[in-house]
């Protein structure tokens, strides 16, 4: 394997797309906000995730800068090494994690945990980005063969079983492919075949995860207490208004109202306390974003490059629908997390990486020469 | 060959991707729109005065029965006073209600009703007990106190009792609030803080069957606290009932027998293990212990030189002294170093090297057979016929009897004893294993203990002529059994010995009590005081149906001392059933 040469600070501090990084500067500061307010509670306040948080946010900043330095060519490069690696550590949580609410999804050293499907995620983009540009999914023969490769990852993530991880799968598999050339009938074709699939694929949810499910299409047949959360959470976000109640003024949150409000429902205390006008910011923030990145990726004229954009974007853009939508009760609970937002490390950490080659393919017209694929 | 992608043509697919991923945000904001502008005045209201409540109604505990239907442990409905933490914050409001329950003869004080009430805190709409088993003549006094607060409610409860009290409180154990510990470690999110959990005993061991399914009450108050109407209610459910193998009637003979000794009987089928009687002396009174005791009294009770919280019957391990006869002579007969009518001649003890082994008859037995020794409890007999089996065989064997392994009695908290041999003492002393070692362990002294529930089981073997039963107390569980290797006919012919010893020898004062009794005495030498006596037997002889262990810690002899009263056990049983 030849690598390329890395980038220079030069090179970075000229193509570093500043407005990208603003945002997500600034999602990532309000996510902090948001996570020390879902920690002062009634009885007690409690700052240590908050803390975790922002030591998981410096470090997720080096490892930024340290991908920027490297390039997003070497790391497509490695890719089928690094898409490898998930697999295996996907196959090794499988074989000998212990459960956490009913599913195997956490390795754990000590205190810290990781999620190897995270790091799954961006192995995800690279191996596909690399696949599809040389082999581009133009024919049925190499877009089964693409679906082969990447629904191993898919099945591997269901079996834990994390269904939520699985449908961000699914989406950056179908956004890249869709990119990529697969023609619209195939394309139509797959959505078919996942409508098909539902009845067979409810059969294999566990029970918790069908409750979840049913409780999403009417919250008040719930029978322990799983619809009142979508209920709680709605007159959290609803409550919220025009302004908000004001930084840790939001009672949803504060009187336990809401379950993990860090994590899964950091939306709604956030939504609460900081309105309707605190929410569009953050999804006017989350457009930003996007559209920096997918302008990185009209500008770029590697194919590989526009793969990753896409796949970057399409996973963040369906935790962002599936976090609020939920929020509001519009969407099944599946516990995703919002990106940049959510408390927990591997999920930073990686939403990281995933943005930092896209800002990396921001960067890379400044070598001045096109980095066309050239296969020998 | 592939054909090389259209630049352009991605970056048509790239904007009309794009427009997906605008069109939906926008979706979002519609969705925001709607909820946090529209119908904002609406979830406002909702939130300010958030008005469902809810309570865990737990349900009655499983009934447990003995083997005739007589109750070992019930139910009875007694009140809790419930509250809300979100209706509970202020100091004011734990000063007020304290000095409410204080006025009507119930203790409590500000500082620790906050502090349970932060104990069984899990969110504030979810209510929490403010005070526990009261009556309702306490109840009816309390609410019709003015000051009784609009925060509070009383919500009747199970609580658990015992009929038999003392007499079954080691079978049946007791239940208690769970601990820090106990909730953390639960798999099934069943618990909460506060709840009632089995501790002990068949309570323990049988908890997922008896617990039954937690109720759920959700309900909408106005905006002082007072319920509205129920928004939804879910039944709690019974828990299952248990029915015992164990016999009260027999039970109670077995306390009588017990009466102001320390140690064990225990008394089980030898065929299908059913456990009949099973009491460890002196034993203790469960009630006070569900109704939850000060930490005086517990420690009295843990601290007590009489150890009355030990399950001596499963949980007590002891030297088997002769008794253990039975596991030397099946290896003896087994691996061949003897046969049946090889003797050995006792002149009262035996030299090994320097050391000097007594038998317990000084004067020695003379020649004597396995028969023999067995009927006299000659141990010069079995002195040298172990060292010519070696301590591996002996222990292969105590093994296969199920000597130092748990018996699988439905139970939590069973000692295994302890085997011994070359490698765990090896382990544990970092000596290696002497001959002497080998003549102490052949006659059950030494480093070898047992539990009295092993040392039923092992004699068992001998009665149903040749297998190893698993004792239960739960009638629903199968009974289990395995085939030892002991050869049928060295199983008749310790059963034969068994029965001699009691016609003609040791055991003679386990006669004539009714039952023709087989089984073997035991004095097994206790460094901590008198020795303890043994005697394990089963009945009737020719049939054998029960088996029972008997041990009298510093009893004396066990010939005089524990035969009596195991033969008065048996008979006890062959009559009554």
């Amino acid at each position: 394997m030849v690598f390329e040469s890395t980038y220079g600070w030069g090179e970075i501090r000229m193509g570093l797309d500043r407005i990208m990084l603003t945002a997500v500067l600034c999602l990532f500061a309000l996510g902090l906000i948001s996570i020390f307010s879902a920690g002062v509670g009634v009885m007690s306040s409690n700052a240590t995730n908050v803390l975790k948080q922002a030591v998981w946010g410096v470090f997720s900043a080096v490892v930024y800068v340290v991908i920027l330095r490297i390039g997003y060519q070497n790391f497509v490069r490695a890719g089928y090494w690094i898409y490898g690696g998930s697999i295996v550590m996907l196959v090794v949580l499988l074989l000998t994690g212990s459960a956490s609410r009913g599913a195997v999804s956490w390795f754990r050293i000590g205190s810290v945990g990781f999620q190897p499907s995270e790091l799954g995620k961006v192995a995800l983009i690279l191996a596909m980005s690399r696949f599809c540009s040389r082999y581009p999914p133009d024919t049925l023969k190499r877009l089964v063969i693409s679906l082969l490769i990447t629904g191993v990852s898919v099945g591997l993530i269901l079996l834990q079983p994390d269904l939520g991880s699985s449908l961000v799968y699914c989406a950056i598999i179908f956004a890249i492919l869709t990119v990529a050339g697969a023609p619209g009938k195939y394309l139509g074709g797959l959505v078919l075949a996942g409508v098909f699939a539902v009845p067979f694929f409810w059969q294999t949810l566990k029970e918790y995860q069908r409750l979840r499910l049913k409780v999403f299409l009417d919250p008040y047949i719930d029978p322990q207490g799983a619809g009142y959360n979508v209920i709680q959470s709605r007159i959290a976000v609803g409550s919220g208004g025009l302004w908000g109640k004001g930084f840790l003024r939001g009672t949803q949150g504060r009187l336990h109202f809401l379950p993990e409000p860090h994590t899964d429902f950091i939306f709604s205390v956030y939504a609460e306390e900081f309105g309707f006008i605190g929410a569009v910011i953050v999804i006017v923030l989350f457009s930003v974003l996007f559209w920096r990145i997918l302008r990185a990726a009209f500008r770029t004229k590697d194919i590989r490059a526009k793969l990753i954009c896409v796949g970057v974007v399409a996973w963040t853009w369906f935790q962002v629908m599936e976090s609020v939508a939920m929020s509001m009760g519009l969407a099944p609970i599946t516990g995703l997390p919002l990106p940049l937002f959510s408390y927990g490390g591997s999920s930073l950490l990686m939403t990281a990486v995933g943005l930092a080659l896209a800002q990396s393919v921001a960067i890379s017209p400044v070598r001045g020469k096109l980095t066309m694929v050239v296969s020998q | 060959m592939y054909k090389a992608l259209d630049l352009f043509d991605i970056d048509q697919r790239l904007i009309y991707v794009r427009n997906i991923f605008i069109f939906s945000l926008s979706l979002l904001i519609i969705g925001l729109v709607y909820f946090q502008l529209v119908k904002a005045d609406e979830y406002v209201e909702l939130a300010s005065g958030n008005r469902l409540r809810m309570v865990r109604i737990l349900p009655p505990r499983g009934n447990i029965y003995d083997a005739s239907g007589v109750p070992l442990a019930v139910n009875v409905r007694t009140f809790d006073i419930k509250g809300y933490p979100m209706d509970l914050r202020k100091e004011e409001d734990f000063e007020r209600i304290s000095s409410l329950f204080v006025r009507h003869g119930i203790p409590m004080t500000p500082n620790g009703l906050k502090e349970s009430v932060e104990k069984q805190y899990v969110a504030p709409y979810r209510a929490v007990s403010v005070a526990t088993n009261l009556t309702l003549a306490q109840i009816a006094d309390l609410v019709m106190d003015s000051d009784f607060s609009e925060a509070l409610f009383p919500s009747p409860v199970w609580r658990r009792i015992y009929p038999g009290g003392a007499l079954v409180a080691h079978v049946i154990g007791y239940v208690g609030e769970i601990t820090r510990d106990e909730l953390e470690d639960q798999r099934d999110l069943y618990y909460q803080a506060g709840d009632i959990i089995g501790k002990n005993g068949v309570e323990a061991m049988y908890e997922e069957d008896l617990r039954g399914v937690v109720g759920d009450q959700v309900v909408e108050v106005d905006s002082r606290g007072r319920r509205l109407r129920d928004v939804n209610y879910n039944d709690p459910q019974k828990g299952e009932d248990v029915r015992l193998t164990l016999d009260l009637a027999a039970q109670r003979e077995a306390a009588r027998l017990m009466e102001g000794r320390r140690g064990a009987i225990v008394a089980m089928d030898v065929n299908d293990g059913s456990v009949l009687a099973f009491l460890s002396s002196p034993t203790f009174d469960p009630n006070p212990l569900t109704w939850g005791i000060s930490s005086k009294e517990w420690d009295a009770l843990r601290e007590d030189k009489d150890k009355p919280m030990m399950n001596r019957v499963i949980g007590g391990a002891y030297p088997p002294g002769s008794t253990f006869k039975v596991v030397t002579a099946s290896a003896v007969l087994m691996e061949k170093v003897a046969n049946t009518r090889s003797t050995v001649f006792c002149p009262g003890n035996f030299q090994l090297g320097p050391q000097t082994f007594r038998c317990w008859r000084r004067s020695g037995h003379g020649t004597e057979s396995l028969l023999g020794a067995f009927r006299d409890s000659c141990d010069v007999y079995f002195y040298q016929m172990s060292l010519k089996v070696g301590i591996d065989k002996l222990t292969e064997w105590g093994q296969e009897l199920g000597v130092g392994e748990r018996t699988g009695i439905d139970l939590p908290g069973e000692s295994r004893g302890v085997r011994a041999g070359r490698e765990w003492k090896r382990s544990r002393f970092g000596e290696s294993w002497y001959q002497g070692d080998t003549v102490n362990y052949s006659i059950g002294q030494g480093f070898l203990l047992m539990t009295p529930m092993q040392l039923a089981r092992v004699f068992a073997v001998f009665a149903n002529g040749g297998r190893l039963v698993t004792p239960r107390l739960n009638t629903d569980k199968t009974p289990e059994s395995k085939k030892v290797g002991v050869s049928r006919e060295n199983v008749d012919f310790i059963n034969k010995s068994l029965r001699e010893v009691v016609e003609r020898g040791t055991g003679r004062a386990a006669g004539g009590y009714g039952a023709a009794v087989a089984g073997k005495t035991g004095t097994a030498q206790n460094p901590h005081g008198d020795d303890h006596a043994w005697f394990v037997g089963y009945a009737p002889a020719s049939n054998p149906r029960y088996v029972a262990a008997v041990l009298v810690e510093g009893g004396g002899s066990g010939s005089s001392t524990a035969g009596p009263l195991a033969a008065q056990m048996l008979s006890y049983l062959l009559e009554h059933d």
